[in-house]
């Protein structure tokens, strides 16, 4: 059996039918502004770089914003397949049955404490299902890779690009 | 000081370059020889076929980017320089491939390690393949002229502190080590070989071959898809590509070309994805096999400043581990390191929150090495498979049993090498583990760790095989020359034609082979 996305095999068919997701959108995945991903997100990225944020609150909420920004930047380069994999996965977590699927409960993200939330992503890390486990691994890449992208985030890490063109 | 871009005086000083972008209406092509994909193939097969003065129309489906655009960001590298912005991996997500998209193809980004391909590679072929003309003896003045012409040399500077670290282990542990030939002319030792050169000191094709073949009146078509050939009998008859648009989305506008002559040098998945869509004959079902030298990583932490970053980002290796048992024998790899940057140190280490945090703050101290499993020669590690799907191509890649095996043994290696070297702290990039205190405690833990699909990190930046050659039909689909064993009027020039992976950094083999059988082709097309 091919493990094809992120959802796999009979479980995969169940829940998409389940969760009425659409496995290729037409639209694109849009999770800034007013969008219904931004609160996802907004949750997410607090545990994901717990430790690397700001802790001063406006810098910390600069910091979600423009990761936020970089991650939408990141999604609209994807290819068509990704895209539809990620779509399927953040349909998810917005979804009650989806997060009864992937979490045991169907509280909604956002009203969960950043512990539950690390206990969450620990729990999929090590899960005993790809599946689960490629859910875990996708948020991860796209949120850190989207994070240090942006050279605003370069303080900590003592990384700057040389400046001898600067004045080329 | 002003760094001149070449590509930009290139095109004003009349370049025929088409960006299809911008094209409105379909439009059709005519040349002696259409080349699909500019990378090392197809690079070095429009430098030779110009010169031979024939009428060459290159199409690459990236962007035409040069040193104006290489600002030295990931961020902006990936998306505008890289197949799916990088983040290509294969289907059951199990590795993460790093594949070049835009002119110039893998050249533009790649780290520059320039390796004549190994004589226990070509040997094996020979042997086992039905490989012929093609013994180390019969590719020496190949390498030479085309060494020459990319001005590949030994890297003559003390290398980066990363690089320094693999050679110090080596020396203690009394390891093979080679310091790499790197294709670069004024290089000015920065470390963003990945990002596109952004003095033009390295020599890829972008700013060698392709420039001279625009020289001479090629024409460049850019972001632009080959999707199919056209075929009848034993003749190529056309190829047709999509426009694509800014964001490499199809446009809607249709380019056809017609040639005496067509060569697919689009890389080791796009070129027999070309041909699988265009339902060539496959008898012995060879297409689209693939290699990867599946890759593991290993972090140490140093007293010192490593600064991973700065500095040419290889400049050592150790072959003490590829060949120990033979072409043919148990998997061996070969070690190297990896340039250390944010998105890409980020995204190929481990765990999240605290730890990732931690590991991050420790990013000017860490050193990266990585061990490239040769794939492809036996049973133990038989490589993937590429398979098309609605939109687009899958590559199918399973793990076996013998690989985790030889990944095992190259954390344990680079883990012995590192402490050899000084590290404090060592950590192998398999998730779930922390940081190894000791060789001693790094041989009890590691000798007894999970290894398996998405818990341990496996990346790949050598794409290769696809479209095999050699003589015996069973075996390959082109011949030794990169000629169709199906067509009389078509070719394939790249690192699809391996029959294994190399065990070596592909670039040089590509461009050595390439100019051989390219040359050959030049003289058959000129006399006919």
């Amino acid at each position: 059996m091919k493990r094809r996305t992120f959802l796999t095999g009979a479980f995969a068919g169940t829940a998409v039918l389940a969760l009425g997701v659409n496995l290729y959108p037409s639209d694109p995945i849009a999770i800034g502004g007013d969008s219904q991903y931004r609160v996802l997100f907004s949750v997410l990225i607090p545990v994901l770089l717990d430790g690397a944020l700001p802790e001063v609150a406006s810098q910390r909420k600069l910091a979600i914003d423009t990761t936020i920004d970089a991650i939408q930047a990141s999604i609209d380069v994807l290819p068509i397949d990704q895209q539809a994999e990620l779509s399927e996965l953040l349909a998810s977590l917005e979804s009650r049955l989806g997060l009864l699927i992937l979490t045991g409960s169907m509280t909604p993200l956002m009203m969960r404490s950043p512990v539950d939330l690390t206990n969450m992503l620990e729990a999929w890390r090590f899960h005993y299902l790809e599946m689960v486990q490629t859910a875990y691994l996708g948020l991860r890449e796209l949120i850190l890779a989207s994070y240090y992208a942006t050279p605003a985030h370069w303080g900590k890490l003592g990384y700057a690009k040389p400046t001898f063109l600067l004045n080329a | 000081m002003a760094i001149i871009d070449p590509i930009t005086t290139g095109l004003d000083s009349g370049w025929q370059h088409i960006d299809a972008s911008t094209l409105q209406q379909n439009r059709h092509f005519e040349a002696d020889v259409i080349i699909v994909g500019t990378g090392a193939g197809g690079g070095t097969a429009a430098e030779v076929l110009t010169e031979a003065g024939l009428t060459v129309i290159m199409i690459e489906g990236g962007p035409l980017k040069s040193s104006k655009d290489f600002d030295m960001e990931e961020r902006h590298a990936y998306p505008n320089l890289y197949q799916q912005a990088a983040a290509m991996k294969t289907a059951d997500k199990g590795i993460g491939i790093f594949q070049g998209r835009a002119v110039g193809g893998s050249t533009t980004i790649n780290w520059t390690t320039s390796i004549r391909t190994p004589k226990q590679t070509l040997d094996f072929w020979a042997s086992e393949r039905s490989v012929i003309n093609t013994s180390a003896e019969e590719m020496l003045p190949w390498f030479e002229k085309m060494e020459q012409r990319l001005n590949i040399t030994e890297w003559q500077h003390e290398p980066n502190r990363n690089n320094g670290v693999l050679r110090e282990g080596c020396e203690k542990l009394g390891w093979e080590h080679t310091v790499i030939k790197r294709n670069v002319t004024g290089c000015w030792n920065t470390g963003y070989c990945g990002m596109g050169c952004p003095v033009n000191a390295k020599q890829s094709m972008l700013v060698t071959t392709i420039p001279a073949a625009l020289n001479k009146g090629a024409t460049l078509i850019s972001r632009a898809k080959v999707t199919k050939l056209e075929h009848s009998g034993d003749k190529v008859n056309g190829l047709t590509a999509t426009a694509l648009n800014e964001g490499l989305k199809p446009s809607g506008v249709e380019l056809t070309f017609s040639a005496k002559h067509y060569i697919l040098s689009a890389g080791a998945i796009h070129t027999p994805t070309i041909l699988m869509r265009s339902n060539v004959p496959d008898p012995h079902k060879l297409l689209g096999k693939t290699f990867l030298h599946p890759s593991l990583l290993s972090g140490g932490l140093f007293d010192e400043q490593i600064n991973g970053h700065s500095g040419a980002p290889q400049s050592i290796y150790s072959d003490q581990f590829v060949w120990r048992d033979g072409a043919a024998g148990d998997l061996g790899y070969k070690l190297e390191v990896a340039p250390i940057h944010p998105v890409l140190i980020a995204s190929k280490t481990i765990g999240f929150g605290q730890s990732h945090a931690q590991l991050m703050a420790n990013f000017n101290k860490m050193q990266v090495m990585i061990a490239l499993v040769r794939d492809g020669f036996n049973e133990q590690c038989i490589g993937g498979q590429v398979r098309l799907t609605d939109h687009g191509f899958a590559l199918d890649y399973p793990l076996s049993n013998d690989f985790w095996a030889v990944a095992r043994k190259a954390f344990l290696s680079m883990a012995e090498l590192q402490f050899a070297a000084g590290a404090k702290k060592v950590l192998p990039m398999n998730d779930g583990l922390d940081f190894l205190t000791s060789w001693k405690q790094a041989q009890q833990v590691i000798g007894s760790m999970d290894l398996r699909l998405l818990k341990t990190i496996v990346a790949s930046a050598h794409v290769m095989g696809g479209c095999p050659m050699g003589e015996d039909t069973t075996k390959a689909m082109v011949d030794s020359f990169g000629q169709s064993h199906y067509f009389t009027n078509l070719s394939v020039f790249d690192g699809s034609m391996f029959q294994t992976s190399l065990g070596a950094n592909p670039q040089l083999s590509i461009y050595g082979m390439v100019a051989r059988n390219a040359t050959m082709l030049a003289e058959k097309l000129k006399a006919s």
